[in-house]
């Protein structure tokens, strides 16, 4: 049973590693990337530090200020995840193609006994393509995802290619940790 | 505009990482520590948690625990620990970061997606004859 595993581990890793490859060589080397991406960092940290500082105060130029630092961010963080789209399509289609390729290895096939029984609405997730009705089986999607989940997460941050905390936190919704993370 | 540099962008450069890192994890076993850079604190935080769900999850799948429990452990030692590291034994002031909230989530989906990954492959490698022994039985 280690062998199934492992290797949906090491097949994780690899795909991650491709899709963070193929998303340098199409967007994160390009000058606008960075020049964004520098940019939008920039204005992160200082409008924090500005509703720091002016957190209690009303005064109504500084708010303005804010307003506009906050419209200014808006639009480039817009502009940024425009850019990343191009790759996200891309990976996109990469990666639906290598999956359906791995999951006709797996069809089937119960890769791991799972030591709890999932809630209903990840049992469909889990016990995917697999026959009976014991839902402590646990198909290859599921593993694939969380190793993904754990992996993919962790190689953007190790090689810094994460939005930083300010970014994130200011860009809200717009700007999600890791889109497409799950492809 | 700042003279504080981003971590992260600190980390993408090589050289300097290595050389902040021993003193980084110096800092973070130290009780009380300065942390003038609030990512970097919050970088210590995401990357202990990562090799702490790993190491959970291989206890977890050593010993075995089963079911709900498993679980509630985790996200309750997890959280837990991450608490009272930074609150009383880093002593840090919650409010700077937003709150205790965003110091017990900052890195917890990710740690939990390890702990999962790692709980399920040593539960099933290692005890794979028993519970097929016992799932004939039942």
């Amino acid at each position: 049973m280690w062998s199934d595993t492992i290797l949906i581990v090491f097949i994780s890793i690899c795909t991650a590693l491709l899709g963070e490859g193929l998303t340098w060589v199409l967007v994160y080397r390009t000058e606008k990337y960075q020049k964004l991406k520098g940019e939008v960092e920039k204005q992160s940290k200082k409008l924090e530090r500005r509703k720091e500082i002016h957190g209690e105060s009303l005064d109504k130029s500084q708010k303005k200020k804010i307003e506009r630092d906050e419209e200014k961010l808006k639009n480039n963080n817009r502009d940024l995840s425009l850019v990343k789209m191009k790759s996200m399509f891309a990976t996109g289609f990469a990666f639906t193609a290598l999956l359906s390729m791995f999951n006709s290895i797996f069809d089937g096939r119960v890769v791991a006994q799972l030591p709890f029984t999932p809630i209903s609405w990840i049992q469909g997730l889990s016990h995917r393509n697999l026959s009976g009705d014991d839902y402590t089986d646990c198909s290859f999607i599921f593993l694939y995802i969380l190793c993904t989940m754990s992996i993919r997460q962790n190689i953007q941050k190790l090689l810094g290619f994460a939005p930083s905390r300010a970014a994130s936190k200011q860009g809200g919704g717009l700007f999600g940790p890791t889109p497409g993370q799950f492809k | 505009m700042s003279t504080r540099t981003n971590t992260i962008e600190r980390n993408s450069n090589g050289s300097p990482k290595s050389l902040n890192l021993s003193e980084i994890c110096s800092r973070a076993l130290k009780a009380n520590s300065e942390w003038p850079d609030k990512d970097e604190f919050l970088d210590v935080i995401y990357w202990a948690r990562q090799i702490f769900g790993i190491l959970l999850g291989i206890v977890w799948g050593i010993v075995p625990l089963k079911g709900f429990l498993g679980l509630v452990l985790f996200a309750g030692i997890s959280c837990g620990i991450v608490y009272i590291y930074s609150i009383n034994f880093q002593g840090i002031d919650e409010e700077a970061y937003g709150g205790a909230w965003e110091l017990v989530k900052e890195g917890f989906m990710t740690s939990f997606a390890g702990f999962l990954v790692t709980w399920i492959i040593f539960y099933t490698g290692l005890h794979y004859d028993t519970i097929m022994a016992e799932k004939e039985l039942s």
